[in-house]
C-alpha cells in the first residue's frame, strides 16, 4: 500500500467512525443548548437504536434474556440492514417524543443536578430492562450484504500507487450522516420552527407572549435528537459489538464531542465528530511505531488522544471551536 | 359591555400580595393609560392580564371579549388579540431584526396555531409601514438584535407588537430610554393604530406624557386603584397628581 492509499483510506475510517459522534452529539447538542437539559440517556437512545435495528436486519439468538424462558429462543425479523435504516429513526424519534414529554419536560426548571439524575437513571433502567430480555452477550451486526463490498481506488489519475479498498458501506454511513445534518442544519436555519426554537432559547415567555405554544417546537426538536440517535445506533453497529452497556460507553464520546465543538451548535457538531473521529483512527492505525530501540504501540492511546484533545479545547477555548455565548445552528 | 375588565383582582408573587381588589375596565377603541409609582402594582397588573407568570392570580375575574381568561394561558391569550410589550426591551438578541420582527407574524400560519382559532379583528401593521415609521430599524433589518443599541432595541419592541394581529395592544413602559423625538414617533403610531380602531392600554412611569395621548386614566397606588377618570379630569386634578404621581 501507498502513502496515499492509506491516507485516503484512513480519511474513510475516520469520517465514518466521527459520523456516529456527529449523529449522536447534533441531538443532545441542541437539546443542551436550546431546552437547557442535560440528557445522560441520549446513550439509551442509541442503543433502542441498535437493538430495534438488530431485530430489523437479522435473526438473533436470546440465551441468557428473559424473552428466551417466555418462548422467544430466536427473534428478528431479518429484512435486512436498509429497513432497519428507514423503520428505526420513526420509531426512535417516537421513543424520543415520550421521553421529552415524561422524563424531559418537567424536569426543565429543575437544577443540571436533577436532570442528571433522572437521566442517568433512565439510561441505567433501559440498559437493565435490555440486559435482563435479550441477556448480556455481544451481538453483532453483520456488514449489511446490500452494501458490503469495496470500492478498488488508485488514486488520482497519473499518480501511479498500488490500489487500495475502500468500504463502501463507510462511504453509505457518512453520505447518510451528510444528508441528514444538513436537513436538521435546513430546518433549525431557514424555517419558522426553527426560528422559534432559537428564540425560545433566548425568551421562552416572549414567545409565548407572541401567541407561539413554545412546548411543540421544544417536543419536536427533541424527537429530532432522538432520531438521530437511533440512527447512529443502526449505522454504528458494524462498526463495533451490540451489547447492553454500549449506550453508557458510547455517551462519553458524544458529550466530549459537544464540548469540542461547542454547545447548541451543529456546525461545531460536525465539526467536533469528525476530529474525534480521526483522532481515533488514526492513533488506532499507527499501530505500533519503533524509533530506534523506543517501539510505541498506539493503537491502546487511541481513547487517551480524544481526552487530550478536549482538554486542550476546553484550555484554549472553553466555549468550544464554534460555541459562543448565543445559541447558533 | 367594555372590551377588557377587571374584576376585585388580588395578585400575588409568591407570598407577596401585590394587586389588591384591582377593578377596570378598558373600553374598545379608547387608549387608557394605566398611572402610579414605582412599585404601584402597574407591570402586576398588565402580567395578570397577559396570563404571564408570576404573578397569581387568587381572586377576581378577567374577562375579555365576553370570555373569562383568568386563568389561560399566555399563549392562548395573545391569539385571542391582546398584545403585551413586556418593560426591558424583550428582543431576542441572538435573531436578526427581520427575524424578531417575522415572529410576531409566525402564529399566523397555519401549521403554528395547532388548532387553536386566532380571535382578532385588526390586522399588524404591515412591514412597509412599520419600516418607514422606523428608518433605524430598516437599515438595520440584518443585523442582530443584540447589538441594537439600548434604544433601537426598544423601537424593535414596539415595532413587533405594531406587526402583530392584536385588537388590545398593552404597552409597558414604551418611553423608557427613547430619545425625545422617537417618543414622539412611538406616540403618532400608538395613536394611529387607536384610530384604525385598536385599543391601547399604556403604562407609563412618564405620566405627563402619558395623559398628553390617553383618552381615560387609571392611577393605581399600592395594588389599588386610587383614581379613574378622563385623562382630562386628571390633568385639572392636582392633588391626586401630586399625591401619586409626584408631577
Amino acid at each position: 500500500m501507498s502513502l496515499v492509499g492509506e491516507l485516503v483510506v484512513l480519511l474513510v475510517n475516520g469520517l465514518q467512525t466521527g459520523a456516529i459522534y456527529v449523529l449522536l452529539a447534533i441531538g443532545l447538542s441542541i437539546i443542551l443548548g436550546t431546552l437547557k437539559f442535560v440528557n445522560f440517556a441520549h446513550g439509551a437512545l442509541y442503543v433502542v437504536g441498535a437493538y430495534i435495528g438488530l431485530l430489523i436486519t437479522q435473526q438473533i439468538s436470546i440465551a441468557n434474556g428473559q424473552l428466551a424462558e417466555w418462548g422467544f429462543p430466536t427473534l428478528g425479523l431479518g429484512w435486512g440492514f436498509i429497513a432497519a435504516l428507514v423503520i428505526v429513526p420513526p420509531i426512535v424519534f417516537v421513543v424520543g417524543l415520550a421521553m421529552e414529554r415524561f422524563v424531559a419536560r418537567p424536569f426543565y426548571d429543575r437544577p443540571d443536578t436533577d436532570q442528571i439524575l433522572v437521566t442517568f437513571g433512565l439510561a441505567i433502567v433501559v440498559q437493565e430492562l435490555i440486559h435482563a430480555l435479550i441477556g448480556p452477550r455481544s451481538y453483532t451486526y453483520d456488514i449489511p450484504s446490500e452494501i458490503a463490498g469495496g470500492i478498488p481506488f488508485s488514486g488520482p489519475v497519473g499518480v501511479p500507487l498500488s490500489a487500495v479498498t475502500i468500504d463502501v458501506w463507510r462511504v453509505w454511513v457518512i453520505a447518510i450522516t451528510a444528508t441528514l445534518v444538513i436537513a436538521v442544519y435546513a430546518i433549525v436555519e431557514y424555517t419558522d420552527f426553527g426560528l422559534v426554537v432559537k428564540a425560545g432559547t433566548r425568551d421562552p415567555e416572549m414567545v409565548r407572549l407572541l401567541g407561539i405554544r413554545i412546548t411543540r417546537p421544544y417536543l419536536v426538536m427533541f424527537g429530532i435528537g432522538a432520531g438521530l440517535a437511533g440512527v447512529a445506533g443502526v449505522v454504528g453497529a458494524p462498526l463495533s459489538n451490540i451489547n447492553p452497556e454500549i449506550g453508557m460507553t458510547i455517551l462519553v464520546p458524544a458529550f466530549l464531542t459537544v464540548v469540542i465543538g461547542g454547545v447548541g451548535s451543529i456546525r461545531g457538531a460536525v465539526l467536533g465528530g469528525t476530529l474525534i473521529g480521526m483522532v481515533q483512527v488514526t492513533l488506532i492505525s499507527l499501530g505500533t511505531v519503533s524509533l530506534g530501540s523506543l517501539s510505541i504501540n498506539f493503537t491502546p492511546w487511541a481513547q487517551v488522544g480524544i481526552y487530550a484533545l478536549a482538554v486542550v479545547v476546553l484550555l484554549t477555548r472553553p466555549q468550544g471551536l464554534l460555541g459562543s455565548e448565543e445559541v447558533t445552528a | 359591555m367594555s372590551l377588557l375588565e377587571l374584576d376585585a383582582v388580588d395578585s400575588y408573587y409568591g407570598q407577596s400580595h401585590i394587586l389588591r381588589d384591582v377593578s377596570m375596565r378598558v373600553e374598545e377603541g379608547e387608549i387608557c393609560a394605566l398611572l402610579g409609582r414605582n412599585g404601584a402594582g402597574k407591570t402586576t397588573t398588565l402580567r395578570s392580564i397577559a396570563g404571564a407568570r408570576p404573578p397569581e392570580v387568587r381572586t377576581g375575574r378577567i374577562t375579555y371579549k365576553d370570555r373569562d381568561i383568568t386563568d389561560m394561558e399566555t399563549e392562548d391569550i395573545s391569539v385571542l388579540g391582546i398584545s403585551h410589550v413586556p418593560e426591558e426591551r424583550r428582543v431576542f438578541a441572538n435573531l436578526t431584526v427581520e427575524e424578531n420582527l417575522h415572529l410576531a407574524d409566525v402564529v399566523k400560519n397555519r401549521s403554528n396555531t395547532w388548532g387553536r382559532d386566532l380571535d382578532f379583528e385588526h390586522e399588524g401593521q404591515s412591514i412597509e409601514q412599520i419600516l418607514e415609521d422606523f428608518p433605524r430599524l430598516s437599515e438595520r433589518q440584518q443585523q442582530m438584535a443584540g447589538t441594537l443599541s439600548g434604544g433601537e432595541q426598544q423601537m424593535l419592541a414596539i415595532a413587533r407588537a405594531l406587526k402583530q394581529s392584536t385588537d388590545l395592544l398593552m404597552l409597558d413602559e414604551p418611553y423608557e430610554g427613547l430619545a425625545p423625538q422617537i417618543i414622539e414617533t412611538v406616540e403618532g403610531a400608538i395613536e394611529r393604530i387607536r384610530d384604525e380602531g385598536t385599543t391601547v392600554l399604556l403604562v407609563e412611569q412618564n405620566a405627563v406624557a402619558a395623559m398628553k395621548i390617553a383618552d381615560r386614566c387609571y392611577v393605581i397606588d399600592q395594588g389599588s386603584v386610587v383614581f379613574e377618570g378622563p385623562a382630562e379630569e386628571l390633568r385639572n386634578d392636582e392633588e391626586t397628581r401630586e399625591r401619586y404621581l409626584g408631577v
